[in-house]
C-alpha cells in the first residue's frame, strides 16, 4: 500500500519550510503547493492524509469560497483532516474562517509555527488516537481526576480546582480562566449532553440550579494537569451527542459578543477563555473537550484569537473521509 | 450602615451604607436582576471587588439586570470592578448597559521583581488618561519599582468606549 502524504497549501515560502520539517518527522511525504488552486490541481493526483492549509489565504469571498473547495475535495480524496493554519498577522481572517463551516482544525500561531502543536495535531490525526489530555503535556504530569456525580457538585469541584491552581502559584488570571472553563465544560456535559431513550436533550431545558442525581451513564469525569506550560481542562461524558457543527456554529457566534445570548454560549466562552479547545468526538459514545491554557504568557505576549480542533472517531474498518 | 450577608449559590449580597457589596461567583444562582428593587434614590451601586468569576449563566443574568435597570431609569455605577467582570464587559457588549464604572482593577506587572498584580484604577481621577488608552503609573507594592501595565490597553479598556 502506498504511504499516505501530508499536503501544505501556502504562500510563504518560509512557513512552508518550518511545516515542512515539523511534519517531515512523521514518516510522511510532504508535498507543497503556492496557493489553493495549485493545491486543488495537487488533490486530483494525491491521496494525502492531512492537508494543511494557510488560513490568510481566505483574505476575499472567493478565496474563502475556494479553500471551502478545497477542504471538501481533500475529504472526498480520503483526508483524515484539514488543519488551517492563521499566522498573528493574519487574524482578521479569522471570523471569515468560523463563518465556513468548515474548518475543523485551526492553529492561530506566532511565527515560528509552535512545533509541537502542529505535531500534536497531526500525529492525533494520523494515528487515529484522539482522546486523553496526556498528548498536550509533558511527560510525567500528573493529571487529577474527579468524577461528578451530582449535578450541585459543580460549584464545589469548581471551587477546589481554583484552590488547587492558586497553590500551583498560577496567577489570578489563569484561576480565572480555568474556573470559567470547567465551570462552562461541566454544566454543558450535565445538561446538555444527555439524551433519552427517544433520543431527546431532555436536560437541557431543566434549570441549571436544579439538584440532578447523575447515574452511571451520566456522571462527568473532569480531569486536570498542569505542565508549566499548559493548565489543561479535560471534561468527558458518555454520551457522544456534540457533534461537528454545533460546535462550529457556537465557535462562530457573533451574538455572543453583541448580546450574550443564545444556545452553545458556554461553548463560546469556554473557547474565548482558553487559548486552545480540543473536542474530540466518539459519536453516541462520549465527548471529551479539553482546554488548554498557555501560563508562560502575560496577556501582553499572548495571541487575541484562540486555536480550536474538533477530531471525530470513526469506527474501526470505516476508511472513508470523516 | 451594613446589613447581613445574603448568600445566593456561590454569591454573597450585603448593602453597605448606599451600596450592594457582591462577593464570590456569579452563576444562575444569584438572581442579580432582583437587584434593581433595592436601588436607593435612582441608584443602583455594586461594590464587585470580591466577584471571583461570573459564568454564562451568571452573564444572562446580569444582562436581564442592565434591561431592568433601564427600563427603571435606574443609574447604575459599579465600583472596584475585578478583571474576570471586565473581561466580560470586554467580551461581550450587552453587559455594559448604561452603566457607569467608576473604578476598576487592572493587571499590572514589575519587571524589576516579577510580581504581578490586580490594581485598582479610579475611573473618574483617570478618565482623561484612559481616553487615551494611557495607563496610570503604578509602583510596586514590593520592591517600589514602577510596574508597566500587563495588558493591551486598547483590548483592556474598551469596556470604557461604551
Amino acid at each position: 500500500m502506498r504511504a499516505s502524504s501530508i499536503l501544505i497549501v501556502h504562500s510563504d515560502r518560509k512557513t512552508q519550510r518550518t511545516v515542512q520539517r515539523v511534519l517531515g518527522v512523521t514518516g510522511r511525504r510532504v508535498d507543497i503547493a503556492d496557493d489553493l488552486e495549485q493545491g486543488i490541481q495537487l488533490l486530483a493526483h494525491l491521496s494525502p492524509v492531512l492537508v494543511v492549509v494557510d488560513g490568510a489565504l481566505s483574505h476575499n469571498a472567493e478565496h474563502s469560497a475556494t479553500i471551502g473547495k478545497l477542504i471538501e475535495l481533500a475529504k472526498e480524496r480520503g483526508a483524515e483532516a484539514c488543519m488551517t493554519l492563521l499566522g498573528s498577522t493574519a487574524i482578521a481572517q479569522m471570523p471569515a474562517l468560523l463563518r465556513l463551516g468548515a474548518v475543523t482544525n485551526l492553529l492561530v500561531h506566532q511565527m515560528p509555527i509552535l512545533a509541537e502543536e502542529l505535531t500534536i495535531t497531526a500525529q492525533k490525526l494520523i494515528r487515529r488516537d484522539l482522546f486523553g489530555a496526556e498528548k498536550y503535556l509533558l511527560w510525567g504530569t500528573e493529571l487529577h481526576e474527579t468524577t461528578l456525580i451530582r449535578g450541585s457538585q459543580r460549584a464545589e469541584v469548581v471551587g477546589a480546582l481554583a484552590e488547587q491552581v492558586r497553590a500551583f502559584g498560577q496567577s489570578a488570571r489563569v484561576v480565572s480562566m480555568a474556573m470559567l472553563v470547567a465551570d462552562e465544560l461541566l454544566s454543558n456535559a450535565v445538561h446538555n449532553a444527555p439524551i433519552d431513550a427517544a433520543g431527546n436533550h431532555h436536560r437541557k431545558d431543566l434549570a441549571r440550579a436544579d439538584e440532578l442525581e447523575l447515574d452511571a451513564r451520566q456522571q462527568i469525569r473532569l480531569r486536570w494537569g498542569c505542565d508549566a506550560r499548559y493548565l489543561a481542562i479535560e471534561v468527558t461524558d458518555q454520551f457522544g451527542t456534540l457533534d461537528r457543527d454545533t460546535i462550529l456554529a457556537s465557535l462562530a457566534k457573533n451574538d455572543v459578543r453583541e448580546s450574550g445570548g443564545g444556545a452553545g454560549m458556554g461553548i463560546a466562552l469556554a473557547y474565548r477563555s482558553c487559548d486552545h479547545l480540543v473536542f474530540n468526538l466518539a459519536p453516541g459514545v462520549r465527548t471529551e473537550i479539553i482546554a488548554l491554557i498557555d501560563v508562560r504568557y502575560p496577556p501582553t505576549e499572548r495571541m487575541s484569537v484562540s486555536s480550536y480542533n474538533v477530531f471525530v472517531e470513526r469506527p474501526r474498518g470505516d476508511d472513508h473521509t470523516g | 450602615m451594613t446589613t447581613q450577608a445574603e448568600t445566593r449559590g456561590r454569591m454573597t449580597l450585603a448593602a453597605v451604607d448606599d451600596k450592594l457589596v457582591l462577593a464570590g461567583a456569579i452563576d444562575e444562582t444569584a438572581v442579580l436582576h432582583e437587584l434593581t428593587g433595592r436601588a436607593l434614590g435612582g441608584r443602583l451601586v455594586l461594590d464587585l471587588a470580591a466577584i471571583t468569576f461570573i459564568n454564562s449563566l451568571g452573564v444572562r443574568d446580569w444582562i436581564r439586570m442592565q434591561a431592568a435597570a433601564q427600563k427603571g431609569n435606574l443609574a447604575v455605577e459599579l465600583q472596584r470592578v475585578p478583571e474576570p467582570l471586565v473581561h466580560q464587559l470586554n467580551m461581550i457588549m450587552a453587559t455594559r448597559g448604561n452603566a457607569t464604572v467608576t473604578s476598576f482593577f487592572a493587571p499590572y506587572a514589575c519587571d524589576a521583581c516579577g510580581r504581578e498584580e490586580s490594581l485598582l484604577i479610579d475611573a473618574i481621577a483617570n478618565a482623561e488618561r484612559l481616553v487615551k488608552l494611557d495607563p496610570p503609573p503604578m509602583v510596586c507594592p514590593e520592591c517600589g519599582a514602577e510596574m508597566a501595565f500587563n495588558d493591551f490597553p486598547e483590548r483592556y479598556f474598551s469596556f470604557l468606549s461604551v
